[in-house]
């Protein structure tokens, strides 16, 4: 049964396999696919999608930081209208050194995409024309969406605060103190810890 | 007589009594609670009853409405819009993030405390404030115009330096226009 449901979710990863020999694929459920590949393979396979699978619409390109592996994860989701598919093409690439071809001739809106992560990760994208500064304004920090961009560091650091929120405890603790209530066994479970 | 003291005083009352009754608001609504904005204005609440509608561009407007958070960004364009604004100017800061950060109290781009950056007449708290709790801080606007008491404009003609440093803290690449009001 879940044979035939997932059909053309199954021929899709075979075919891309078949394309591209290091090519990875997986199908996580109905109507989502995922795609592992190499970083210098992201736009033939982009275009072969494009082109050859119907798979005609980008709808984002997300980038996932992972300090643990030192590994940028870039993923370029697409859509079909025709198969009603989502295609997730993911890739690594090294965090050091982080760069990776841009593929907005291929659809002109990853350009914006493309410029949100070089500024938010760092990232460089081969060949991509636009501004260096997209949403942050004279920023002169670490690109603030990797993971070991310390917030709470860089607040204490540039903004000051009203007196009043270092005691900032459980709320649930002071209405007990304060009106000598005990808290109900449903709320107990959400307390901090 | 005109310079007489007394004569000075009805001339105030009657400036002030006229002032608080058209206040004309330049909402910025960048934060959230802009959403509150709509019905206050609007027939349920109905705001206008108080004097107190909207306003296209900030030279036309008496009261700068910062609803919600402002990022080191949207900072730059409120600072703009302020100085841009004639006397008699007014501020209202909305909803807890203009007061200490609100629940954006750590995040890198927006600024903690509004009234380290331009003066802020009247705070209303609650995130986000109710149309009720809106009129309310509409009110005790009135009030402080009425006493005589919301002088924010005057403290930032006086202060300016202190302003300026603090704004200059979050605005680096400082490329602002000089407005002489
Ligand atoms: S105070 Fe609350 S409602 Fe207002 S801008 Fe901040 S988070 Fe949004």
């Amino acid at each position: 049964m879940t044979d035939t449901i997932l059909d053309k979710e199954q021929k899709l990863v075979q075919l891309l396999e078949q394309t591209f020999k290091k090519l990875s694929g997986k199908v996580v459920r109905q109507r989502r696919v995922t795609v592992s590949v190499e970083k210098e393979l992201v736009p033939s396979v982009l275009s072969y999608a494009k082109s050859q699978l119907g798979y005609i619409h980008l709808s984002h390109i997300s980038c996932v930081d992972w300090p643990e592996n030192n590994n940028f994860e870039i993923i370029y989701i697409l859509w079909s209208p025709a198969d009603k598919v989502q295609l997730f093409i993911k890739t690594l690439i090294n965090r050091e050194n982080p760069e990776i071809d841009n593929v907005d001739m291929i659809w002109k809106h990853a350009n914006t995409y493309e410029r949100e992560i070089r500024e938010m990760y760092g990232i460089q994208f081969n060949g991509l024309v636009g501004a260096q500064e997209f949403i942050l304004e004279d920023w002169d920090d670490m690109p603030p969406m990797r993971r070991d961009f310390d917030t709470v560091d860089y607040v204490d650091n540039n903004y000051t605060f009203r007196p009043g929120r270092e005691d900032a405890g459980d709320v649930r603790e002071e209405i007990i103190k304060r009106s000598g209530e005990d808290i109900p066994d449903f709320a107990k479970k959400y307390s901090r810890d | 007589m005109i310079n007489d003291k007394n004569s000075k005083k009805i001339v105030d009352i009657i400036q002030d009594f006229s002032r608080r009754h058209s206040l004309f608001v330049l909402a910025y609504g960048t934060g959230c609670g802009a959403i509150e904005i709509p019905p206050t204005m609007t027939s349920r609440y109905d705001a206008e009853r108080f004097g107190i509608r909207g306003m296209a561009t900030p030279r036309q407007a008496d009261l700068l409405l910062i609803t919600g958070y402002l990022a080191s960004k949207t900072l730059k364009r409120v600072i703009r819009a302020y100085e841009q604004m004639q006397d008699p100017k007014y501020v209202i800061g909305f909803g807890s993030c203009t007061i200490n950060g609100g629940m954006y109290w750590d995040s890198y781009n927006t600024i903690k405390i509004l009234s380290d950056y331009i003066p802020v007449d009247v705070y209303i708290n609650g995130c986000m404030p109710r149309p009720e709790a809106v009129i309310t801080g509409f009110i005790e606007l009135q009030n402080l115009i009425k006493e005589g008491k919301a002088n924010g404009a005057q403290k930032y003609k006086e202060n300016l330096e202190w302003y300026r440093e603090n704004q200059r803290k979050v605005i680096k690449d400082w490329k602002m226009p000089d407005y002489n009001w």
